[in-house]
């Protein structure tokens, strides 16, 4: 643990991303990634799997404000947890295809992100994260105590998984992974386009540097709230599938340590890296699930520890680790190649980080 | 009219558990411009102190409220020196973040030692009992809890105003720009005052200990509320986190006398209003909005 | 085109070796009596938060020692000699119990899954039981949904559930002179219907409920609830709390002077395990429902000597519990010679039982309900007690028509 390393702060997200001069590169990563997600159920128990990719969607639609706005939600289980229940609740009672009482849920997670969001976005920093936590633990002392609707801490039990009167989606998850699947993955396609679009650029310059982007005539609180209710929506898509997948929802969706895990899989996965949530949301459902029948007793150690280590010593996370090295060698070689000596092997100097910075 | 009078005492004396806890938590952001999401977990961990003091050693309260602090500091030092300092420089959601991950360790590490019911804790025979002021029944107990976090705040007050250390630090946290304008060089006040504002969340949860359940959970509840104090008072005012400490147990209590389920959403609405209508917070000032 | 082909080749033969990876085929592939051959039963329970000490780990060893009784019961005469018990920790993560129990019942040749508290749990476990047609005798969670509106044919509630605790405890207190009451209750589903029941419990044995106070949950300070609840002077302040919300409401409670008026404290849902850990002095002279206690007669005392060697423990009755579901288990698939689901329910049902647990036992077919002789129980004085784990004095036996529900008011419908 050398000073130099712990100093070293990436700034969040300012790698660029790997592919950003390699198109090519972006196709197979693409494409690898897309052969993963259809390969997942045959190599993972289905159930899982489908937890894997939900709390994958979940953990890239918390980046797309941590990473690109600069806020850190301690609070998006209720957006999460709420979609869940409102997606049950629709699914139930209207006996709908699944697709659109997941739409219905992350609909509400977005009305119930107005509100919060337009409160919230007035503090930023470690404020934000404070007020977003209350909000979250106000929204699950409801869903607590209001047991005529949420089943109370018995769950919303019973949620059906009505697929056009297709049987095989309908009981069988191994062929339910590939009917939510779409859901999940247009999320993710969103969220990707939410971050390269015009609107994306003006979220990091409000990250990066808020007066400066106000002067630009930006209205900051404004563009602050629409990411936070774009990434509820998200986040809503999400809860929904997940709720689907179990036929249940409990109140656990809605408690503080659900934002607090999806914290972790973002963090770990690499702040900024937006695909890192993918890598964070399948060791950490992985984990749990191999611990669950491993007799070793208490998650908790693992995952605070882990917390820990990364935020000491790999803030970049593993996503973002391996993209800033994959960038260093494409440096190097080019810099090689261009008959110059380049001297900085683990990558630790400012200089390189911010240099590449700018090729977003 | 009594029991209006009884309600107030109740919930001061529900308050000074979070004017205690959240002037710890003001004075660590303050010098640090740390957001410790351990401070839950420093309570915790002054009441399982406390209730191991009291089983393995056969020290009672008056013991703990002396020990407890001055380890619960030491263990503050600890934290700060192999943890905390590395991401002083950073954004401070990095500080946040690894307190969070602290947390999960340390209340899993409670469970894993002591096991997840709960410890015994018996109190003081002196403490045990009940003064009737007119018709007000209020426990012994209560009553010194109270004057205790109230004698407390106003020594430290009295430190922060009167004593060198205390000037530097009060510089630091509600004049940051100031003090490193007037050259106060704060860096080696640094790991003590941490340890400190760790002592005052220990010390609330010695207070804790006897009429409250010790658990490895029971400070996860209590820092949410707690940060819902400090957003309440303005994180850089010191006296701000006492006065909303107290504040937010008189809301608590009312609450559950006049509207019992939602004595704790109260809070949060509390907490939503001052965002609205003060951003900085009751006692904040508004450049402090970060 | 061709590779179109090659593709679904692929896949089937992917099917195909998936299928074959799951539950070892399915019935009449092993040829015998009992798919593969052997005999699974899981505990799925919480080993590492909140539940751990009720249930827990030592749940397991209860349900091994069941297995072991059973073998030396049997040895060659029994129907199958393969019996493994595996133990799956679900973190009391509802989502984490709900995959398992599907997982374990498909892939991990659970015939039956035993045990898992919190009731968002067990209701989700409830369901994967219904859709995979395979057993679940629940015994830490006590809603009692499961044996109601969300009742299934092939899952048991074995130990208790919340009618059980507020009406066992309500009746027998107000018969006993507890006339006036006021509740204390936490503010969700569980707290709302133990507060509806004993509300009826109280007024059907001549006593009235004076008011009911909701408390938010969870809850940390209770003080002014408790002067809100003293200020009717009822004779007794009936609390459906549990864990750490009843701790902190018993440590404030014994603050609050109430007690010295002569209000007694009567609680739904306590555990050994929590007197174990406070001490008997928070708690002496607590009124509650305890479904078992390890020290109330020889029989059960003999099993807990036993289980105290194995575990250095006594026995909460939720341990007792897994016990007797196990074993009665065991003795159904005994009897019937199959490991097959539907034979076994036909076995257990109607059928009445004794064991260590269970005293005038009956696992009643109408709900699947097993319902049998509860305790109303007394918190011992420090003075009294005895021994390590002698906490509790039993009041009165509640005999079991009168603690738990008719069968016909359970609103279960048993349709496949």
């Amino acid at each position: 643990m050398t000073h130099s390393v712990i100093r070293e702060a990436p700034p969040a997200g300012a790698d660029a991303p790997v592919t950003a001069s390699n198109p090519r590169l972006r196709w197979i990563l693409l494409a690898v990634g897309l052969v993963a997600a259809l390969a997942l159920p045959w190599f993972i128990y289905p159930p899982v799997a489908m937890d894997i990719v939900a709390l994958a969607l979940f953990a890239i639609a918390l980046d797309i404000l941590l990473g690109f706005t600069g806020l850190l939600s301690f609070g998006h289980a209720a957006f999460w947890g709420s979609s869940a229940y409102v997606t049950g609740l629709i699914a139930t009672h209207y006996g709908v295809p699944f697709p659109v009482a997941v739409i219905g849920g992350a609909v509400f997670a977005m009305i119930l992100a107005l509100p919060i969001g337009y409160v919230s976005v007035r503090r930023s920093g470690i404020y934000f994260a404070m007020v977003t936590l209350a909000f979250a633990q106000m929204v699950y002392f409801i869903g607590y105590q209001w047991s005529d609707l949420t089943g109370g801490e018995n769950g919303l039990q019973g949620v059906p998984r009505s697929f056009f009167g297709i049987e095989l989606v309908e009981t069988e998850s191994f062929y339910f992974y590939y009917a939510a699947l779409p859901i999940l993955l247009f999320g993710m396609w969103a969220a990707w386009r939410i971050v390269h679009s015009p609107f994306g650029r003006v979220l990091v310059s409000i990250r990066d540097n808020t007066p400066r982007a106000r002067a630009l005539g930006y209205d900051a609180d404004k563009y602050k709230a629409v990411a936070f209710v774009l990434s509820a929506g998200l986040t809503g898509l999400a809860g929904g599938v997940f709720a689907i997948n179990h036929g249940f929802v409990a109140l656990t969706e809605l408690h503080w340590t659900t934002s607090g895990d999806v914290v972790l899989m973002t963090v770990l996965g690499g702040i900024g890296t937006l695909w890192g949530g993918i890598v964070g949301a399948f060791l950490t459902v992985t984990l749990a699930d191999y611990l669950a029948s491993s007799g070793f007793h208490g998650i908790d150690l693992i995952t605070g520890s882990v917390f820990v280590l990364v935020v000491l010593l790999f803030r970049r996370g593993i996503w973002g680790t391996v993209r800033h090295r994959w960038n260093i060698r494409r440096l190097r070689r080019a810099s090689a190649r261009a008959g110059q000596g380049y001297s900085s092997p683990d990558g630790n100097s400012r200089h390189t980080t911010s240099g590449e910075g700018t090729g977003r | 009219m009594s029991a209006l009078l009884q309600y107030a005492v109740q919930g001061l004396a529900a308050g000074s558990f979070y004017a205690l806890a959240a002037l710890g938590l003001a004075v660590i952001f303050g010098v640090l411009g740390v957001v410790n999401f351990a401070h839950g977990a420093f309570y915790m961990l002054g009441a399982v102190a406390t209730a191991v003091l009291l089983d393995t050693l056969d020290l009672t309260l008056w013991w703990s409220l002396l020990v407890v602090p001055v380890l619960m500091f030491l263990f503050g030092v600890v934290v700060e020196r192999l943890l905390v300092q590395w991401l002083l420089r950073l954004d401070p959601l990095y500080n946040l973040l690894l307190t969070f991950g602290l947390t999960l360790v340390l209340v899993e590490l409670v469970k894993q030692q002591y096991g997840v019911s709960g410890l015994p804790y018996r109190l003081p025979s002196g403490l045990q009992g009940r003064i009737d002021l007119a018709g007000v029944v209020l426990p012994r107990y209560q009553l010194f809890v109270l004057f205790f976090s109230i004698a407390l705040c106003v020594l430290v007050w009295l430190m922060m105003t009167r004593t060198r250390i205390g000037m530097i630090v009060r510089a630091a946290t509600e004049k940051p720009e100031l003090a490193r304008a007037l050259g106060i060089n704060v860096g080696r006040w640094v790991t003590p005052v941490f340890g400190f504002g760790v002592a005052l969340a220990g010390l609330a949860g010695v207070l804790a200990a006897p009429f409250r359940a010790i658990t490895a959970d029971m400070g996860n509840n209590f820092a949410i509320i707690l940060f819902a104090v400090v957003v309440i008072g303005g994180l850089g005012s010191i006296v701000g986190a006492v006065v909303a400490g107290f504040l937010v147990g008189l809301v608590e209590a009312f609450g559950q006398a006049y509207a019992p389920t939602f004595a704790q959403i109260l809070i949060f609405v509390l907490m939503a209003l001052v965002i609205l209508i003060r951003p900085a917070g009751l006692f904040g000032r508004q450049e402090a909005t970060t | 085109m061709e590779s179109t082909r090659k593709w679904a080749g692929a896949s089937a033969l992917t099917v195909t070796l998936l299928l074959s990876a799951c539950g070892g085929g399915g019935p009449g592939s092993s040829g015998g009596d009992f798919t593969g051959d052997k005999l699974v039963l899981a505990v799925l329970n919480d080993q590492s938060g909140i539940y751990k000490d009720a249930s827990g780990p030592n749940s397991v060893k209860a349900v091994k020692m069941a297995v072991a009784d059973f073998r030396a019961k049997y040895g060659d005469k029994a129907v199958v000699q393969e019996i493994e018990v595996t133990s799956t920790d679900h973190q009391n993560k509802p989502d984490i119990a709900n995959t398992k129990a599907s997982e374990l019942y498909e892939r991990g040749g659970a015939d039956v899954i035993l045990d898992v508290p919190t009731s968002s749990a067990a209701l989700a476990v409830a369901n994967q039981a219904k859709n995979h047609k395979k057993l679940f005798l629940d015994v830490s969670a006590a809603t009692t949904a499961l044996t109601g509106a969300q009742c299934n044919k092939y899952t048991f509630q074995w130990a208790y559930n919340t009618y059980l605790l507020a009406n066992g405890t309500g009746t027998t207190v107000t018969r006993d002179g507890g006339k006036k009451w006021t509740i204390l209750f936490p503010d969700y589903e569980f707290g709302q219907n133990m507060t509806k029941s004993f509300t009826d419990a109280v007024t059907k044995a001549g006593g009235t409920v004076q008011e009911t106070i909701p408390t938010p949950f969870p809850n940390e300070n209770f003080a002014t609830f408790l002067t809100k609840a003293g200020s009717s002077n009822p004779d007794v302040i009936g609390t459906m709390h549990a864990g750490g919300d009843l701790i902190n409401l018993v440590k404030q409670f014994n603050e609050s002077g109430l007690k010295d008026k002569g209000v007694e404290l009567a609680v739904g849902l306590m555990l050994i395990n929590d007197i174990h850990s406070l001490g008997v002095e928070q708690f002496a002279g607590t009124l509650f429902t305890d479904p078992w206690y390890w020290n109330m007669d020889a029989e059960a005392r003999a099993w807990a000597d036993r289980f105290l060697a194995e575990t250095g423990a006594r026995p909460s009755f939720e341990h007792a519990g897994n016990y007797s579901a196990a074993l009665q288990y065991l003795e159904a698939v005994q009897a019937v010679g199959t490991d097959d689901a539907d034979a076994v329910v036909a076995n257990l049902e109607g059928k009445k039982v004794n064991d260590v647990f269970l005293r005038n036992g009956e696992i009643r077919a109408k709900d699947h309900s097993v319902v049998h002789d509860a305790n109303l129980a007394r918190v011992k004085k420090p003075a009294d007690v005895k021994e390590a784990w002698d906490y509790e004095e039993i009041v009165t036996k509640i005999p079991a028509a009168e603690g738990f529900p008719p069968a016909e008011a359970s609103g279960c419908s048993m349709k496949p």
